[in-house]
């Protein structure tokens, strides 16, 4: 393999020429490069990276299931049986980490196995990083199928509550010596995010590291569950709109007239409308508001300003050499959009989607600390509004670091992403 | 530039009607029964179930006060047939097999709320003789219900004299047909006496169900919630409040104080601080001092701001471990012994949490604003010229920099109008002000349609207003803009 040429960063009247070499630097590239430069938003990404682990692999750390229990001679691994159990994880959010979870290392290898093959092939990198893509697609595209799959085939066992268990044999073996004590090796935190019975509002401790909550529930576990919550409900309500704001936004940029004239209006519509009493009012209104609910109404409000963004590109681009070289080479409408132009117009969409699941998780939040949000999943601004009720600074605090943290790191990628794809401000 | 503002005026008016009319689909087809859950929490007649006699009626009184007996956007029930009728009536008796008990209660909200439409049908299927004698009974039962007159303004309390004589008749005719109506095991004489009575009295008003094609199209578009609401707002009225019964507008003028007072002064703290402070950290530009204060404020910019309210209404007002501010409110409980400056002072006391707590967020963003906004301007041409004449830096950046500068954070001040009134759902719950936010989120907790409507549509209105004037401040503050 030959070295790749270098490109020159300050004029952009080399780029012709560089592209004519087949190994060159991409957009993305460069892009990247220049983020990596920025020491916090690499630290932040480094942060994001963590908290996404938290999320994924938090029953791994704290759990009611132990991983071994062995009864009368007999070991059962109820750890690994309760995962997609709907008994124990209500929630269709957890149900997914899960899966993630299990799936998540194995799909991770046969992935790298098969990259490793692709680039030992000794096609050209744009070739390479399509086929990275298409392999990335498959793997998310199964592993929403397999969730598709749980959420129509929930499974549910009996509910066992182990801890009772050995401690009403430990009380039975103290009077009666031949009772066997079961043997349970538990995770690190042995409660889970709905364990009750602890005993209410209690500080800190060595049993429970940020103490109990108003539901005599332990925090810390409902703190690294929230992590799930969170970044569901900011992923998913960016995504939808999005995937909404792009599609209008592309429609009125790239075909003017009319379509842009009535575009515009309902986005200039959706602008006026108080997004934030909707979302209240919505998700008060909703019998049972679960954070779907959320994620959908934040989804179909919000997005107007990704719309503007994208028509914006669209009315810059679709003027250029390159699309007018695509129409003459008769390339059909649906490729011009969404192959040609769409790429070029995605780096500020990108700074948008970061600052967006920030903000979007601070609404959740809000709702919550309102009493409006989802009961059923342990939220960062519940723990809040319970710390606001009884003053208890452990309620308070550490939820509070939560979100900033999140919310923070997401912010500082965003600004770190905006400059980065600043022709200005390249270095 | 006047031509400009009248297109704009205008074109608001279509907007306006478009997020009213998403507001109100939306509102109203939201699942949950506004009426249901006034009832329930004992708002209109004291009693245990919805369901019986007494509860019933005042349940179908609300819901025809509060026009939620209409349907939505458009209204078809001039074409209600027989049939339609018989199967609904069916489905409560049960007769064609077992139906759920969810389908039952909305069979029978469905005959109550097409009440008038519903009495052709209902006097022809209790008139037929082949017919089953529970369902006769029942629509006997039902035509008592749906023959009921409405009172013209039941909330008003100072009723004048034409309105009084009018509803006296109305009344008596309501009282009129009342009891007449039979069992399923009723005797044959009193199932005839029933009969003859209702066919009696729909012949006495005969025509009243045969529309011509005008009113059909009347009654298509304007006997409909959305009309009647539409209606109302046409003329500012905002409807009444379903839990006090008070005109709704009244309420929120009355909250308006707080909310403003609030609103106003932490915006203008916000543009206090933060304007010298972009300007500051923009002349020391990437020194240690601009890049603490940077980071301080993308910090708290990350930080919800009902966050920072609980910790510092507990740090500073509950005595963990301090107790300098109140703990919340907008005046101490008894003011009547201030004097002005006193009372003054008292509610500047208990606002400076909340308008810290409103304005911190804001004071980020607006300084990052402010710096751009004069590093923009610093390097032009005539700043280095106001340098070369050899004026002093501080007039350079205060009188030359600084006043284009601002521009873009000037005109950021009309859109910030609706966050004066409204901005403080969060803020006025923590501190417990009784202000427009709070207001807001009660009425939305208690299902107040009337209320939660009047807010959103007031918030959309002040967007709307706020969006025009900061197009408008552009072209005041900088002349080379022009509309025209």
């Amino acid at each position: 393999m030959t070295a790749a040429p270098k490109t020159q960063p300050s004029s952009s009247g080399n780029q012709v020429s560089a592209a004519a070499s087949r190994d060159d630097l991409t957009y993305g590239d460069i892009v990247w490069s220049q983020f990596v430069k920025n020491r916090m938003a690499v630290l932040s990404l480094w942060v994001i990276a963590l908290l996404v682990v938290v999320a994924v692999f938090a029953p791994i750390v704290a759990s009611d299931r132990p991983f071994v229990w062995t009864e009368g001679g007999e070991s059962s691994y109820p750890w690994i049986a309760s995962l997609f159990d709907r008994n124990v994880y209500i929630s269709p959010v957890d149900i997914f980490f899960n899966l993630v979870m299990v799936a998540a290392l194995p799909i991770a290898g046969v992935l790298v196995l098969w990259w490793r093959r692709v680039q030992a092939s000794g096609l050209s990198k744009r070739a390479r990083r399509r086929k990275l893509r298409s392999g990335i697609a498959v793997a998310c595209f199964g592993m929403v199928a397999g969730f598709v799959f749980l959420l129509a085939n929930p499974s549910s066992a009996e509910y066992r509550n182990f801890q009772r268990e050995i401690d009403k044999a430990t009380d039975a073996a103290e009077k009666d010596p031949s009772v066997v004590v079961p043997e349970a090796a538990f995770p690190l935190i042995p409660y889970s995010p709905r364990t009750q019975g602890f005993g209410s509002v209690e500080k800190p401790s060595a049993t429970h590291w940020i103490g109990t909550d108003q539901g005599t529930r332990d925090v810390g576990v409902r703190l690294i569950f929230g992590t799930r919550v969170a970044l569901t409900v900011g992923v998913i309500a960016v995504a939808i709109y999005v995937f909404i704001g792009i599609l209008l936004g592309a429609t009125a940029g790239f075909f003017g007239g009319r379509i842009d004239l009535i575009i515009q209006r309902m986005i200039e519509i959706m602008m006026s409308v108080p997004s934030f009493f909707v979302i209240l009012t919505v998700v008060a209104f909703v019998d049972k508001p679960t954070i779907f609910h959320i994620m959908v109404i934040l989804g179909l409000i919000r997005w107007t300003g990704v719309a503007r963004l994208v028509r914006g590109e669209f009315l810059k681009l679709r003027k250029q050499e390159f699309v007018t070289a695509a129409m003459a080479l008769g390339y059909k409408r649906r490729r011009i959009i969404f192959e040609q132009i769409l790429p070029n117009a995605l780096g500020p969409v990108l700074v948008a989607a970061a600052f967006g699941v920030a903000s979007c998780i601070l609404v959740e939040a809000t709702l919550s600390f309102l009493g409006l949000g989802d009961l059923t999943v342990p939220s960062w601004g519940q723990t809040i509004k319970e710390g606001y009720a009884t003053g208890a600074w452990h309620l308070i605090l550490a939820p509070g670091f939560c979100i900033f943290l999140t919310v923070s790191a997401l912010n500082l990628v965003g600004e770190g992403l905006r400059d980065a794809l600043d022709p200005k401000l390249r270095q | 530039m006047f031509l400009y503002i009248l297109k704009r005026i205008l074109l608001m008016v279509p907007t306006f009607l478009a997020v009213s009319l998403i507001l109100f689909v939306l509102l109203n087809l939201a699942p949950g029964d506004p009426a249901a859950q006034a009832l329930a929490s004992g708002d209109a007649n004291s009693g245990q179930s919805t369901q019986t006699g007494q509860k019933r009626e005042s349940y179908r009184l609300f819901k025809e006060q509060f026009n939620l007996d209409k349907p939505v956007l458009f209204n078809t029930r001039f074409a209600l047939e027989r049939s339609d009728i018989e199967t609904t009536l069916s489905d409560i008796l049960q007769l064609r097999g077992e139906v759920g008990m969810g389908r039952r209660m909305d069979a029978y909200s469905e005959i109550e709320d097409w009440g008038w439409y519903a009495i052709p049908g209902l006097v022809a299927i209790l008139s037929d003789e082949g017919a089953d004698l529970s369902m006769r009974g029942l629509a006997s039962d039902r035509l008592i219900s749906a023959g009921q007159r409405p009172l013209i303004n039941p909330t008003n309390r100072r009723p004048n004299a034409e309105e009084r004589a009018q509803n006296k008749v109305t009344a008596r005719s309501n009282l009129a047909i009342q009891g007449w109506s039979f069992s399923a095991d009723a005797p044959p004489e009193r199932v005839s006496e029933v009969v003859t009575f209702w066919q009696a009295w729909k012949a006495e008003r005969a025509g009243s169900w045969e529309y011509s094609g005008a009113e059909k199209a009347r009654i298509f578009f304007t006997d409909t919630r959305f009309a009647k609401y539409w209606g109302n707002l046409a003329r500012l009225d905002f409807g009444v409040s379903h839990r006090d019964k008070e005109p709704v507008l009244k309420t929120v003028a009355s909250k308006l104080k707080y909310s403003i007072t609030l609103g106003f002064c932490s915006v203008v703290l916000m543009y206090l601080i933060s304007v010298p402070l972009g300007i500051w950290s923009a002349v020391r530009r990437n020194s240690v001092a601009d890049r603490i204060v940077s980071t301080l404020l993308f910090m708290m910019y990350s930080l919800p701001s009902f966050f920072v309210g609980v910790v510092l209404l507990n740090f500073l007002s509950r005595g963990t471990p301090l107790q300098i501010f109140p703990t919340g409110g907008f005046e101490s409980i008894d003011t009547s012994s201030l004097t002005t400056l006193e009372y003054l002072a008292d509610v500047c006391w208990h606002l400076v949490l909340p308008m810290f707590c409103m304005g911190y967020a804001g004071l980020a963003a607006l300084s990052r604003y402010a710096r751009t906004g004069l590093l923009d301007v610093i390097r032009s041409d005539y700043v280095r010229t106001a340098r070369a004449k050899g004026l002093p830096e501080g007039v350079v950046i205060i009188k030359h920099a600084a006043r284009n500068g601002m521009i873009p954070i000037l005109t950021l001040l009309a859109t910030l109008l609706p966050t004066i009134i409204g901005g403080g759902v969060v803020v006025e719950t923590v501190f417990g002000i009784p202000g427009i936010g709070r207001f807001m989120f009660e009425s939305i907790v208690g299902r107040d349609y009337n209320a939660v409507m009047a807010i959103l549509l007031i918030s959309c209105s002040l967007t709307l207003v706020g969006m025009l004037l900061s197009d408008l401040s552009y072209a005041i503050v900088d002349p080379r803009i022009s509309f025209d």
